[in-house]
């Protein structure tokens, strides 16, 4: 059953792999196509970085272009306010670096897998509520189908990484964790756009908490000692 | 009563408000977060201002909670920060989690709470200034660059990749207003190129986390740039040589066309010419040839009027006893000039060079039958007319033609008044000597006037003065333009001034005699035409406005153009100058010979032989 699964995902997601230039597969089996043209584990992990920091520029811009047309000016947040509140993970978010850096490389490798999952159905749904917009701008659409777009990539790529480094055999389909609160289905206008904005907002925030993960953990590849010093 | 007690409760309730004022207290005015910052991500500092204090003691105190956390701490640093601020160190922050703050002011009367403000630090990045900034000047075969260099700022821990920066940095010229601003992204060095040789230039370097604030600019860095080979120098050069260039190719087209622009800066002067005569037939010693071209048969013209174009001036003395022999039968004696004239085309060469001048001798000394000469005969008559008989073939007149601006002499000829005191009928002429070998031109005068016919070469002019009697002027005047004018003038030789050494005593007595009279009245003729007879019709001037000074001018005159016709000639002979200051002269007297020969190549005497006038 898995086997098969993992079989359909890498064929379904064969245009993905291939843009992200990371082979789903590696190894012989049976049915599978196999696209065995090895990347070094410190390419990969510049790659994963790669998409992770343009995930996150496109998140700004997209925060900023909904802000801009739809919150009203009272109750938009400043650069360094958040009137909002994410919804809480399942499991611990290392809120310092001094709390992640004394977490392990696997742990953190798992960390941003969970952040990458617990996304991809919420900017879905967010696609469908810009829709719903009637002066959306085209280019807020944009940005965000992509990012729901490249989210799928970046979750393919950390769990080759987290294969190629990790040893770790793990199943690649993405699983929706139970735990991600839903968001409620609201009518009205105003909290519906309050709503999205937090949605934007918090996405944002996770997606650069992907990036900072991932880089922490590149310099713990490169050079170990020099990166717990500070 | 009950006034006083309105007015002390007026006064009372004016006074107080004002009393207590200066002495009540309120509680604090409200204070407010000015800023957050963080410098690197992990710790942060948040800033409040106070409001009114309300008079009394102040404190403020902060207090935050974190999201999703109902727990209120107070601000675990007051005094790290400086005054109203708040520092938050590691194990207080938090990233990626909202704080909830809130500053409170409290004095004796009460408190006054701010605005609440959510801070999420990641947001508040604002790091510190780039350090060890460093400027280089590099060479490059382009010339020199810039290379700035930097280093991120020791707080921010870029290194194990919990900070990303980006940099960007700004350049100018030192006097410059407007910066350059570059964007270097993450890398922490940068070249400049495009530089001004001999520049100052300042550099600036700031950064920015992906996420948060630009930081400040970094103090300003000079750099000297050396002067390499400067642009300006090496465009002097190519103007230099551009315009070399240009010059050298002028004077390749000056030089080219060398005669016409000599042709027209020194337009040539145009001398007058004899047509038709051969300058080099002359040189072979063959006059008879060349004269012979010169003869005009259609001279003389008949019917034209010269009369304004021979003016002469005879001051005759008319003897009433006398008379002339309208032969010319004493022509033999009497010199004639001749000059043969022919127009000429040959105008291009200097004045100096022609040879219109043709004087000869004919009769008396030697007579070429071939050519043809003139014999003027002056008759004197009682009206003192003259007339010219001319002999031999009736060829050239010497009629001045000033077209032709020939020179024509003529006899000089005495009145009958001269040789009056002797042989009536004398004509004494005056005889041009030519010093050219081959053709003469005598002046032959009556024996009993003067001493022999013989030719009488240049230098012989002084004799030749000496003998005569008289002194006449003669003036050789010579224009291309004008023609010539013959001024003779038997002058009166009453004064003592004379310079001549009379040979002869008796020549002079009879030349005296011969000459005018003492004091006898003198008159001016002016010749008027020639008529068909070829004489001369004479016709005395109506007024003696002539007066010597006049004549002395014209003589200068023509002493000048002889002189310019000597220099123009380059084979003409030497000989003596006339003098070119004679006008000025006041007085009549001109005690110095003037005698000006223009001798040219052929052997032509232009002479303006000048008697001492009294």
């Amino acid at each position: 059953m898995h086997i098969m699964q993992s079989v359909v995902w890498a064929v379904l997601l064969w245009p993905c792999l291939v843009s992200l230039g990371v082979p789903l597969e590696c190894k012989d089996e049976q049915g599978s196509i196999i696209l065995c043209a090895s990347i070094s584990k410190e390419k990969l992990l510049d790659r994963v970085i790669q998409h992770a920091e343009l995930i996150y520029r496109v998140s700004e811009e997209s925060c900023t272009l909904f802000e801009e047309m739809f919150v009203p000016f009272p109750m938009r947040s400043q650069r360094n306010q958040a009137g909002y509140t994410c919804a809480t993970k399942a499991f611990p978010i290392p809120g310092s670096k001094s709390e992640i850096q004394q977490i392990s490389d696997k742990w953190l490798l798992h960390s941003v897998l969970i952040l990458v999952q617990s996304w991809i159905e919420p900017l879905v749904y967010l696609q469908t509520t810009l829709d719903r917009y009637d002066d959306a701008p085209d280019t807020l659409l944009k940005k965000t189908k992509w990012v729901s777009e490249k989210l799928l990539s970046l979750e393919q790529g950390v769990v080759v990484l987290i294969r190629k480094m990790l040893d770790d055999d793990m199943l690649t389909t993405s699983y929706y964790e139970q735990g991600v609160a839903p968001y409620a289905l609201q009518p009205e206008v105003l909290e519906s756009v309050l709503r999205d904005y937090t949605l934007l907002s918090c996405f944002k925030k996770d997606a650069h908490k992907m990036e900072t993960f991932l880089k922490l953990l590149k310099c713990r590849q490169t050079d170990k000692y020099s990166c717990f010093l500070h | 009563m009950m006034w006083r007690d309105v007015g002390v409760t007026l006064i009372l309730s004016l006074i107080l408000p004002v009393v207590a004022q200066g002495a009540r207290h309120t509680p604090p005015g409200k204070p407010k977060l000015t800023s957050c910052r963080s410098p690197d991500k992990e710790t942060f500092t948040c800033w409040w201002e106070a409001g009114s204090d309300g008079g009394r003691p102040t404190t403020y105190s902060l207090f935050y909670h974190k999201e999703n956390s109902e727990t209120v701490y107070e601000c675990p640093d007051y005094h790290t920060a400086g005054a109203n601020s708040c520092f938050f160190s590691k194990n207080e922050t938090s990233i990626w989690v909202n704080y909830n703050i809130t500053v409170v002011a409290t004095n004796a009367l009460g408190n006054n709470f701010s605005d609440p403000v959510d801070v999420d630090v990641v947001y508040i990045v604002q790091p510190h200034t780039p350090e060890n900034v460093t400027v280089g000047v590099l060479e490059d075969e382009d010339g020199p660059f810039l290379r700035v260099s930097w280093e991120p700022p020791s707080k921010a821990d870029t290194r194990s990749g919990w900070i990303t920066l980006i940099y960007e940095l700004r350049v100018k010229l030192e006097e410059a207003e407007e910066w350059e601003e570059h964007r270097a992204g993450q890398q922490k060095m940068f070249n400049i190129f495009s530089l001004h040789s001999g520049g100052v230039y300042m550099v600036q370097v700031r950064c920015k986390p992906d996420h948060g604030f630009w930081s400040e600019w970094s103090t300003a860095s000079y750099v000297i740039v050396p002067d390499y080979i400067p642009r300006e120098r090496s465009m002097w050069i190519l103007i230099a040589v551009f315009s070399a260039f240009i010059f050298l190719i002028l004077t390749w087209i000056i030089t080219l066309n060398r005669s016409s622009v000599k042709h027209c800066l020194l337009p040539p002067v145009p001398g007058p010419k004899i047509k038709g005569f051969d300058q080099q037939l002359l040189k072979k010693g063959k006059p008879e040839e060349v004269f012979n071209s010169l003869v005009v048969q259609s001279f003389p013209p008949r019917s034209t009027d010269y009369e304004d174009l021979l003016v002469e001036y005879l001051e005759v003395y008319v003897n009433e006893k006398q008379e002339l022999m309208p032969e010319g039968k004493d022509l033999q004696d009497v010199g004639c000039l001749k000059s043969k004239s022919q127009s000429d085309n040959d105008s291009g060469r200097g004045s100096c060079d022609s040879h219109t001048l043709l004087m000869e001798k004919c009769g008396g000394v030697e007579s070429k039958d071939e050519s043809s000469y003139e014999e003027p005969e002056l008759l004197q008559g009682q009206a003192g007319s003259w007339e010219r008989l001319e002999r031999g073939d009736s060829q050239v007149v010497d009629t001045p033609d000033s077209s032709d601006g020939r020179v024509k002499t003529w006899p000089l000829v005495f009145s009958p008044s001269i040789h009056g005191s002797s042989d009536n009928h004398h004509y004494g002429t005056l005889e041009m000597p030519k010093q050219h070998s081959t053709s003469e031109i005598t002046y032959s005068v009556p024996d009993h006037l003067f001493p022999t016919s013989t030719s009488f070469p240049h230098h012989h002019h002084p004799e030749y003065r000496d003998s005569l009697g008289e002194y006449s002027e003669y003036r050789c005047s010579r224009s291309p333009s004008t023609g010539v004018a013959y001024h003779w003038e038997a002058r009166h030789p009453t004064q003592a001034h004379s310079n001549f050494n009379i040979r002869n005593l008796e020549r002079q007595k009879e030349a005296t005699g011969l000459g005018l009279p003492p004091s006898r009245s003198m008159e001016y003729v002016e010749v008027q035409k020639v008529n068909q007879e070829n004489q001369l019709v004479l016709k005395p001037l109506s007024s003696h406005g002539r007066g010597p000074f006049q004549r002395q001018r014209e003589m200068a005159e023509a002493g000048q153009y002889c002189n310019y016709r000597e220099k123009e000639g380059a084979e003409a002979e030497r000989y003596p100058t006339q003098q070119q200051g004679k006008t000025t002269k006041d007085g009549p007297v001109a005690t110095q010979l003037q005698e000006s020969t223009c001798l040219t190549t052929s052997g032509y005497v232009d002479t303006a032989p000048t008697m001492p006038t009294f």
